[in-house]
């Protein structure tokens, strides 16, 4: 997972089913973002198949975060950064997943992280059928999202 | 006019169900029904597969409790292949059960049953989820945060990898332990018990203010099964099976996997896919019993590690023989949670823990072979069958959900006709009857499988709530 706990100022946190098709492109971003920051001991790169309270703890052990998903909203292949801010609770239905905003939000209540840069960069998803393989959107944006997630890390570790 | 109440779907609970609840013409609760709407297939897809796979392929049921799933499935195919672990093999899949029960235990107290015991049950249901305990109680979520992760961090070191870990093999494990994993997670030990002791406390607290939930939380006699040692203690992983009654005799004890097969039955209802257990020579539902923390403390005489044991002589007070009322299922489940770290403890104190053979091998020598082991939730057990060339001909698995739905059921009814008057009710009292089936801490996804011709009730009901039409089959 690249950086030890103690030198990470930078965690990429991605999220997604590799075997849903466009839904696995965090995942697949995140293992490029692995092998791309393997010598930097300031990134750490985490994949989960989604985002649990438990990653709050993560999150309030460094500077700054971003977050890699795909996105159902956008048109399919659109990448999109957006900047994240803890917010309330929005749907009451909180359980074992939880969303950017929320995770922020949990890290700053129960470990008072209130200084983390956050970023969310999206890949809007064209299928979530079954499947191990991309749309053509979603593959033809590979190597844009490559460089908005390379330019977004750049920037972090630049403050 | 007679109504139906649904809640739909049941919050803070692993997988898919909702509940129903049937007044009458006088808005009385008449009947209620807990349905898991799932449909899943693993028993039918297995089938053609080489035995050797199945754990790594059974513990994709879950992503909570795959090592059980991996652990019961492991010892089936080992009863095939008729062959004994060795020493170490056993001792380390008793350590990776016992971290994932921790951390499990940890997701259902923290995660899905703190919002209520600690928030109320009345409180905003907008607010009633883990950032609402964050925000009331941080202490308490950092400390549910810890347990996760030491147990989950437990069962990468082990196995490679947090959840579905392909280490545990028919056989044994594919790796022995080394001296650096073992000092890691012996460093996790004071840690993990501060932050336990923050949950015991806090409950301890609490618990007095929930008298009238202990009255009705599927709070009635029942039988009970769990794992006991030969002397008397809890067991996870290896030991037999006891079946108790509802004033604590036993019913019938030392059952193997291969005597679970033949004692416990499974009958189906049209409202569900999740089966129900019981024990046949008692037929159906008279056979029912309870399975997981409460049945295990039930029937066990000690925990066998020295604070768990204090806890334990505490929690056997709330009773003067079995404890009845579900509602405790949120107290055993910690006392079992100490045991687990202190156990984990115990065992890499094991002179023989770092030995490095951890895996015996054969080939098919059996044609049928059963597996069992106790999950978070309670009693799992796998049984197989295989041609003679190993490849899978049937599979069936008897589910820890599945042994408490009658339980789930009948508390469910129970709850609905305490807390549901003249047709009334609030969010409040509908969040109790859910709070009902959170106390079993059910895992949906593992219990649904379809054996055979489901039988099948379809309703058609228009605009105005009224029955149209209704089609049942089998």
């Amino acid at each position: 997972m690249v950086g030890s706990r103690s030198t990470v100022r930078c965690l990429i946190l991605a999220c997604g089913n590799t075997l849903r098709s466009d839904d696995g492109v965090g995942t697949r971003l995140a293992e490029w973002a692995e092998e791309r920051f393997r010598t930097n001991e300031d990134v750490r790169v985490v994949a989960r198949q989604q985002w649990t309270p438990d990653l709050a703890e993560e999150i309030a052990a460094v500077e700054s975060v971003l977050f890699v998903d795909s996105s159902i909203k956008s048109p399919p292949g659109h990448v999109h950064l957006d900047p994240v801010e803890p917010q309330e609770n929005h749907n009451g239905s909180v359980t074992h997943h939880v969303d950017a905003n929320e995770l922020l939000r949990l890290a700053s209540e129960l470990y008072g992280s209130r200084s983390v840069h956050s970023m969310l960069l999206t890949v809007g998803a064209g299928s979530t059928e079954l499947g191990e393989t991309f749309s053509d959107r979603v593959e033809a944006a590979l190597p844009r999202a490559r460089g908005v997630l390379e330019k977004a890390v750049q920037r972090f570790l630049e403050n | 006019m007679s109504q139906t109440i649904t809640i739909d779907p049941v919050t803070r609970l692993e997988g898919h169900g909702k509940i129903s609840i049937y007044l009458n013409d006088q808005g009385e609760v008449e009947n209620a029904n807990f349905h898991v709407t799932q449909v899943r297939g693993f028993e039918r897809f297995s089938e053609g597969r080489p035995f050797y796979e199945m754990p790594s392929l059974m513990a994709r049921i879950c992503g909570i409790c795959p090592v059980s799933h991996l652990i019961a499935s492991a010892k089936a195919c080992e009863a095939i292949m008729a062959v004994r672990i060795p020493h170490t093999a056993a001792q380390l899949r008793r350590m990776l059960n016992l971290a994932q029960m921790v951390q499990s235990h940890a997701l259902s107290f923290f995660y899905l049953a703190s919002p209520d015991l600690l928030l109320g049950m009345e409180s905003d249901p907008m607010q009633r989820n883990i950032l609402g305990v964050a925000a009331a109680k941080p202490e308490l979520g950092r400390a549910g945060i810890g347990l996760r992760r030491f147990g989950q961090h437990i069962i990468e070191l082990l196995g490679n990898k947090r959840i579905h870990p392909g280490w545990v093999v028919p056989g044994g494990v594919t790796e022995p332990l080394s001296s650096a994993k073992r000092d890691e997670i012996l460093g996790m030990i004071p840690e993990a018990h501060r932050n336990l002791h923050l949950a015991i406390d806090a409950y301890k607290q609490i618990a007095s203010t929930f008298k009238a939930e202990i009255e009705v939380f599927a709070n009635f006699p029942t039988n009970y099964l769990g794992l006991v040692n030969e002397d008397e203690s809890i067991e996870f992983t290896d030991g037999a099976l006891r079946l108790i009654d509802a004033k604590g005799a036993t019913i019938e004890d030392g059952m193997t996997a291969t005597r679970f097969t033949e004692a416990i039955g499974e009958a189906v209802e049209p409202y569900t896919y999740t089966k129900f257990a019981y024990y046949k020579p008692l037929g159906y539902p008279e056979g029912s019993y309870r399975v997981g923390p409460l049945a295990r403390l039930n029937i066990i005489s000690k925990m066998g590690t020295p604070q768990a044991d204090v806890e334990l002589a505490e929690y056997k007070q709330l009773a003067s023989g079995p404890v009845e009322s579900s509602f405790y299922y949120h107290h055993a489940r910690l006392v079992e949670m100490l045991y687990g770290i202190e156990k984990i403890e115990e065992i890499l104190s094991d002179p023989k823990i770092l030995d490095t053979h951890v895996r015996a091998t054969a080939g098919v020598n059996r044609l049928e072979g059963a597996g069992q082991a106790e999950a978070p939730r309670g009693t799992l057990m796998h049984n197989y069958k295989v041609d003679e060339n190993g490849k899978m001909l049937w599979a069936n698995l008897v589910i820890a959900t599945g042994q408490n739905n009658n339980a789930m059921n009948r508390g469910v009814l129970q709850a609905a006709k305490h807390y549901v008057k003249d047709g009334k009710f609030t969010e409040g009292l509908l969040n109790r009857v859910e709070a009902v089936v959170r106390t079993f801490d059910p895992c949906l996804s593992c219990s649904t499988h379809a054996f055979g011709q489901m039988p099948l009730e379809i309703k058609l009901v228009n605009a105005n709530g009224e029955l149209v039409d209704r089609v049942v089959r089998g």
